[in-house]
């Protein structure tokens, strides 16, 4: 016994001093092992360093027809690069009004002259937040060494909103055209001249497009298994087919869709979740319905700084689809007045405004409009879109009125119920919400309202939700269980008695 | 009755007064620009004057070239007055302006004219270098400037001056796009250009372009040598004829050339020079055995030598070998040269050694004050019967079963 108790004391003692030095030698060796890690050898060259976009206007080059040396594209996307960051740490100094960035970009003579204005514009207290959204440059002269280059960059849009002791005074949009001489500096383009040969206010032609054959009867649609997810991983072709044979039986023409601005890359499109967009719209051709497309989902900045990102994200989507026969309009934004007070309103309507006009200017065929969360702003921009939707979840017997106010206010723009409903959660978070056979007399209710008032619609929304992304009304709970509950179907996909007032035909 | 009636007519004066009086405020808040005129000299003192009946100062906002800003405004008699600020007068181009009164939406631009004046010539000239015969050229780029930096007004005469050996040339050339460029051909003979520029009166610095001559046209080699012996000492040197291009221009002093020889076993030796003066020159060592050399030199991917033959003479006609210490001492040597001198040290003799057949080992020695001894230890090489054979200067000797003891 005592010698069992012994062996047992023996092989723990040896047991313990091998975990010991293991454990010894492993923090030795892991000691030793981070003494040589260094820097790694290929960061000496950078080629880690990527290009981050924070500048992106349209650039459109004339064709080159410059004297002296002929250009090459490498050497003309270096210049335009160069070109294109002296504006951005332009914009951004007489913002902040700091010379960070200016002597990259200009040359020691022409950075004067900006530093000029920072120096007076501090002085006075004026800062000016600016963009440019357009450039239309020729190369004029390209000398025989490569190190001077002449442009003229015609008809740039301007955008500029300057403060005075941060009070917004002006709000201006100009066409300019610049002459530029570029010298090559430590391998930076550098403006050596610039030089203003004309300059006009911006003059909007306002482009409306036939709104007669509008006749939206429709749905927001996104599928019950992955709500504002739906070009995501869980994306299913069958699904989204059945859901639109669904609606378009229901005696529906047109699904409302939602593209979400980071989802979908920002400024550089995933092409994967475009694909998936063409094929969603393929897909609501063959069911006969129509597709109003939201653009800026859960996009809420708006900063100045940024539109030239915003506008290439739109561009590409916009150029992608434009010519799909299931397109019916473009929703620019989702509820942009909810981000009045966050944002400021004249950010939000300049954004929204100068959006419109790069939307229509790349698709003249398809109407355009804002998707105002009330009544009250739905006059905002009404000559820029083509026709007025706003979304009422209030109370009913007041859509009338407000419908009234609107028509006064708007009188020759069709009006889009774009988005209503009720939720018909009563339960733990909510013991007085609405049953299912509230939320179907809210639908018939409403469907005769739209029906006497000639409005055109879209429903809040085809399914009950399981999985509500926090994104979309935040983590409270008694708010997920109201979002979850809109449906004309239920979680268990049977139809609610609501479905029946789906649409009132 | 009366009094009911007295009651309306008040009423309606008052009505009537709240009409002037809207109106009076109309016609006050009516702001004007007085300032015809829109175009000004770069440098000049701009004024923007606006009548004006109220007493409130509406700013200026205010965009050039390079920047926008706001003005305050002094008012003076009903007179508002906006001095632009000195940093947007001083640079040419538009002005656009915006008076930033609700009530009163005024805007316009004035343009900011170029001085006819001239204050710095700069210039830039490229390429630095360039090659004659009169194809290849430079370009000459001049942006005159005036005294507050700005470009020079569009057609502003530039009096290009060039000057190359015996010839002083001028051209005229006139500004557009901001710059004047010129393009300089090169002449047929090679040197340095001197190029400079006036414009109004006012001269640029002296440039200096580089006229390098052209690509070098095919030439001549010759070798000259202490003596036709392989004597594996003495040296032998190559030397071009004077390397010049086209147009009878020497070529650029350190044009590389490379000389290549070949020996009659077909193998290659390379030996390279730079030109001094249109001339390169290289070496090579005399070889140590008979040989004959054939040799071409290149300037690579341009232009070729002729193809000249050099024989070597063999410089020891036979040799002796003594073997001594029990056969372990072997003795090579006399080893005479072509006067029955010693040759000079340095020289290579291989002794191969044999056993059963096979080749045990190979040692090489050189060769001192005309002897090379080779020492056969106990210990590496046993005591045995052994053949040797023993090379140098191109000969061999061969000894058959030589016992060591």
């Amino acid at each position: 016994m005592v010698g069992l108790s012994k062996n047992i004391m023996r092989s723990i003692l040896i047991l313990s001093y091998i975990l010991l030095v293991g454990l010894i030698i492993s923090g030795v060796s892991a000691l030793f092992s981070y003494l040589n890690t260094g820097a790694d050898r290929s960061t000496m060259l950078h080629t880690e360093i990527k290009k981050v976009d924070q500048y992106l206007p349209k650039v459109n080059w004339q064709p080159l027809q410059n004297e002296g040396r002929p250009m090459d594209n490498q050497t003309l996307n270096a210049l335009q690069n160069d070109y294109l960051d002296a504006w951005y740490v332009k914009q951004i100094a007489y913002k902040t009004n700091k010379t960070a960035g200016i002597k990259d970009y200009y040359t020691d003579s022409a950075r004067e002259n900006l530093f000029a204005f920072i120096e007076r514009n501090k002085a006075e207290n004026i800062s000016i937040e600016g963009t440019t959204l357009n450039h239309n440059p020729t190369l004029e002269f390209f000398s025989e060494d490569g190190q001077l280059a002449v442009i003229t960059d015609r008809n740039v849009i301007e955008y500029k909103r300057v403060f005075k002791t941060d009070t917004l005074v002006i709000e201006t949009k100009e066409t300019s055209s610049y002459k530029i001489v570029f010298l090559l500096e430590d391998g930076f383009w550098r403006i050596r001249h610039m030089v203003k040969e004309a300059a006009e206010t911006y003059k909007e032609t306002p482009k409306t497009v036939s709104v007669n054959s509008l006749n939206i009867k429709g749905i927001n649609y996104y599928p019950q298994a992955n709500p504002w997810d739906m070009f995501g991983e869980a994306f299913s072709k069958d699904t989204i087919s059945k859901d639109f044979k669904i609606i378009k039986d229901a005696g529906l023409n047109s699904v409302r869709l939602f593209v979400q601005y980071e989802d979908f890359g920002k400024a550089t499109i995933d092409y994967k979740k475009l694909e998936k967009l063409k094929q969603t719209l393929d897909l609501a051709e063959a069911s006969n319905l129509k597709v109003v497309l939201t653009l800026f989902d859960f996009y809420g900045d708006y900063a100045v700084m940024n539109w030239t990102l915003n506008q290439r994200h739109a561009e590409t989507i916009v150029n992608a689809v434009k010519d799909h026969n299931a397109l019916l309009a473009w929703d620019i934004k989702n509820e942009p007045n909810l981000d009045f007070d966050s944002r400021g309103k004249v950010n939000v309507v300049a954004w929204l405004d100068s959006m419109i006009d790069l939307v229509k200017s790349l698709d003249a065929v398809h109407p355009v409009t804002i998707g105002w969360s009330n009544t009250q702003s739905a006059s905002i921009l009404k000559d820029k879109v083509d026709f007025i939707s706003f979304h009422y979840y209030e109370d009913l017997d007041k859509l009338d009125e407000a419908i009234k106010t609107m028509k006064t206010e708007i009188p020759s723009k069709p009006l889009v119920l774009q988005e209503f409903g009720l939720s018909s959660y009563s339960g733990l978070w909510n013991p007085f919400g609405a049953s299912d056979e509230d939320q179907a007399n809210y639908h018939k209710k409403i469907q005769e309202q739209i029906a006497a008032n000639g409005l055109q619609f879209m429903s809040w929304t085809l399914y009950d939700f399981t999985n509500i992304p926090k994104e979309v009304v935040g983590r409270l709970p008694w708010r997920k269980r109201a979002q979850e509950h809109f449906g004309f179907i239920d979680q268990n996909g049977e139809t609610k008695p609501a479905f029946d007032y789906i649409s009132k035909n | 009755m009366q009094l009911k009636r007295t009651y309306l007519f008040l009423l309606g004066l008052i009505l009537l007064s709240s009409f002037v009086v809207v109106q009076q405020n109309e016609t006050l808040s009516k702001i004007a620009l007085l300032t015809t005129q829109t175009k000004f000299e770069v440098g000049n003192t701009v004024v923007l004057k606006f009548s004006t009946s109220k007493s409130t100062k509406p700013l200026l906002y205010c965009s050039n070239s390079y920047g926008s800003t706001l003005v305050n405004a002094t008012l003076n008699n009903k007179i508002l007055e906006y001095n632009i600020p000195e940093n947007i007068t001083k640079k040419i181009g538009v002005l656009n302006w915006k008076l930033l009164d609700k009530n009163n939406a005024l805007s316009g631009k004035l343009i900011i004219n170029p001085k006819a004046e001239v204050a710095t010539m700069e210039t830039y000239i490229g390429p630095p270098s360039i090659e004659a015969g009169g194809d290849d050229y430079t370009m000459l780029v001049v942006i005159p400037t005036d005294s507050l930096d700005n470009p020079v007004p569009t057609n502003t005469l530039v009096n290009t001056k060039f000057q190359f050996l015996a010839s002083e040339e001028n051209k005229d050339i006139v500004t557009n796009n901001l710059i004047a460029f010129n393009n300089i051909y090169s002449k047929k003979e090679s040197g340095r250009m001197l190029v400079s520029s006036e414009s109004l009166g006012v001269n640029s610095k002296e440039f200096t372009i580089n006229i390098a001559a052209a690509i070098p046209t095919d030439f001549t080699i010759s070798a000259s040598r202490p003596h036709v012996y392989a004597d594996g000492n003495q040296i032998t040197t190559f030397s071009t004829s004077v390397i010049k291009d086209k147009h009878k221009n020497l070529v650029s002093d350190g044009t590389f050339v490379t000389f290549f020889i070949t020996n009659s076993d077909g193998n290659i030796l390379k030996s390279t020079g730079t030109t001094i003066n249109g001339i390169a020159t290289a070496k090579m060592i005399h070889p140590d055995y008979a040989d004959t050399w054939s040799i071409k030199a290149y300037v690579d991917g341009m232009s070729e030598s002729n193809s000249i033959s050099l024989g070597y003479k063999q410089v020891i006609q036979d040799f002796e070998v003594i073997f001594s210490e029990k056969n372990r001492t072997i003795t090579v040597g006399p080893l005479q040269s072509f006067m029955k001198q010693m040759i000079p040290d340095g020289l290579h003799v291989k002794l191969n050694i044999f056993k059963d057949n096979k080749l045990v080992n190979t040692l090489t020695k050189t060769s001192f004050n005309g002897y090379v001894t080779f020492n056969l230890k106990p210990a590496i090489y046993q005591n045995d019967i052994y053949n040797f054979s023993i090379e140098t200067v191109g000969l061999s000797k061969d000894f058959k079963t030589k016992k060591l003891w």
